[in-house]
C-alpha cells in the first residue's frame, strides 16, 4: 500500500486542514501549529505501511492528526502568538479585525473543552461529514450528532458570556 | 444556531495555510532524522544492556567489597531508570496513530497507568537503593577525604537529591494531569 501512495501529493492536498486542526488545539498559535503539522506528516509517512485502505485516506490522516494533537497536549498549555494589536495592524479594515477578534475568542473557548469535544468541534468546523467524524473518533453517528449539538450551544454561551 | 454558523464561517475564512516546498523539504529531513534516531536508540539500548550485564559479572567477582556494592547500588538503579525511560518513549512512539481516537485514548490510558506504577512503585525503590548505596560509601569518603570535602559531598548530594526529586515530581504531576484529562471522556 505504501508504494501506491504519493506522499508528496498527500502532503499538499491535506496540509491546510491538518494545520487548521492543529491551530484549534494550540490556541491559534500558527508557528507551533505548522511545527505540529510537520510532526503529523512524519507520523503519516511512518504509518503508511499500516494503512489498509479500510477507510478514506483523508479520514486516516485526520485520525493521525487528532491523535498527534492529543499527545501534544501533555506537553504544555499554549498561548496564541497573535495579540489584538497585531491583528489590527495586519487587517486594515475594522471588519477583519472584528473577525480575527472573534476567532481569537473562539480559540480561547475551544481550549475549555475536553479533548474529545475539541476534536469533534474542530472537525465539524472544517466541514468534515459527521459520519466521517464518527469514523475518525470511533463513536457512533448518533453520539457525534448529539454531542456536536451540545458543544455548539456551549461555544455560543462561551462567546457571548466568556465562559462555558 | 445563527451565531454558530457565523463562527463557522469566520473559522473557514481564516487565513488559508499554503504548503511550501521548503516546508515539505523540512518534513523529508525530519523523516530522515527519525530513521537515524531509531538506529541510534537501538545502539544506546544495546550498549546500556551490555554495560549492565558486564557490570554484573564484574561486580560478582568482588562480592566481599562493600565499596563495590555501594557503587553498584548507585549505578544500577540509575541505568535501570534510564532504560525504563527509553523503553517508555519507544513504546509511546510505536503506538499506531492511524486508529480511531477512542481506541487510541484507551491505549494511552493503559500506558499512563503503567507509567503511574513506574513512578509510584519502581522509582521510589530505585531511589531508595541509590541512597542506600550512597550511605554505604560514606565511611570510605570519610576515611579517604578531608573533612571539608566530605561535608561538601554530603551536603551537595542532599541538594541534588532534593532538586532531582522536585523535577521528577513536576514531571509526574504533568503526566497524571494528562491521564485525568483523557480519563474525562
Amino acid at each position: 500500500m505504501k508504494e501506491d501512495i504519493n506522499f508528496e501529493r498527500l502532503y499538499y492536498e491535506n496540509y491546510n486542514i491538518v494545520v487548521r486542526i492543529c491551530l484549534g488545539y494550540l490556541k491559534g498559535n500558527e508557528s507551533l501549529a505548522q511545527d505540529l503539522a510537520q510532526e503529523v506528516f512524519v507520523k503519516v509517512w511512518e504509518s503508511l505501511g499500516g494503512f489498509k485502505g479500510n477507510s478514506k485516506l483523508s479520514t486516516w490522516i485526520y485520525r493521525i492528526t487528532v491523535n498527534t494533537c492529543l499527545l501534544e497536549l501533555r506537553k504544555k498549555k499554549y498561548t496564541s502568538d497573535k495579540n489584538i494589536e497585531d491583528i489590527a495592524e495586519i487587517n486594515n479594515t475594522e471588519v477583519d479585525a472584528r473577525k480575527e477578534n472573534q476567532l481569537k475568542k473562539l480559540h480561547g473557548c475551544i481550549q475549555h473543552l475536553s479533548v474529545e469535544k475539541k476534536a469533534l468541534i474542530l472537525l465539524e468546523m472544517e466541514d468534515v461529514p459527521q459520519k466521517e467524524i464518527a469514523d475518525i473518533l470511533g463513536l457512533s453517528h448518533e453520539v457525534v450528532r448529539t454531542r456536536i449539538h451540545r458543544i455548539k450551544n456551549n461555544l455560543k454561551k462561551c462567546i457571548l458570556n466568556g465562559n462555558i | 444556531m445563527e451565531i454558530f454558523e457565523n463562527l463557522k464561517n469566520d473559522w473557514q475564512n481564516q487565513s488559508h495555510q499554503i504548503p511550501s516546498d521548503k516546508e515539505f523539504k523540512m518534513v523529508k529531513n525530519k523523516i530522515k532524522a527519525v530513521k537515524s534516531k531509531q538506529r541510534i536508540m537501538n545502539v544506546i539500548l544495546l550498549a546500556t544492556v551490555s554495560i549492565l550485564v558486564f557490570f554484573f559479572f564484574y561486580v560478582s567477582a568482588y562480592t566481599q567489597s562493600r565499596m563495590i556494592w555501594g557503587l553498584t547500588l548507585m549505578i544500577v538503579p540509575l541505568l535501570v531508570r534510564v532504560t525504563i525511560e527509553l523503553f517508555s518513549i519507544r513504546k509511546l512512539n510505536k503506538v499506531n496513530r492511524g486508529i480511531a481516537s477512542k481506541a487510541f485514548k484507551d491505549i494511552l490510558r493503559k500506558y499512563y497507568k503503567l507509567r503511574k506504577q513506574i513512578h509510584f512503585v519502581v522509582t521510589p525503590i530505585l531511589v531508595g537503593l541509590y541512597i542506600y548505596g550512597f550511605t554505604m560509601l560514606l565511611p570510605f569518603f570519610k576515611k579517604e577525604l578531608s573533612t571539608g570535602f566530605y561535608n561538601y559531598i554530603v551536603v551537595s548530594s542532599v541538594v541534588i537529591l532534593i532538586v532531582l526529586s522536585i523535577f521528577i515530581i513536576k514531571e509526574i504531576r504533568k503526566e497524571l494531569l494528562f491521564l485525568s484529562e483523557i480519563k474525562l471522556n
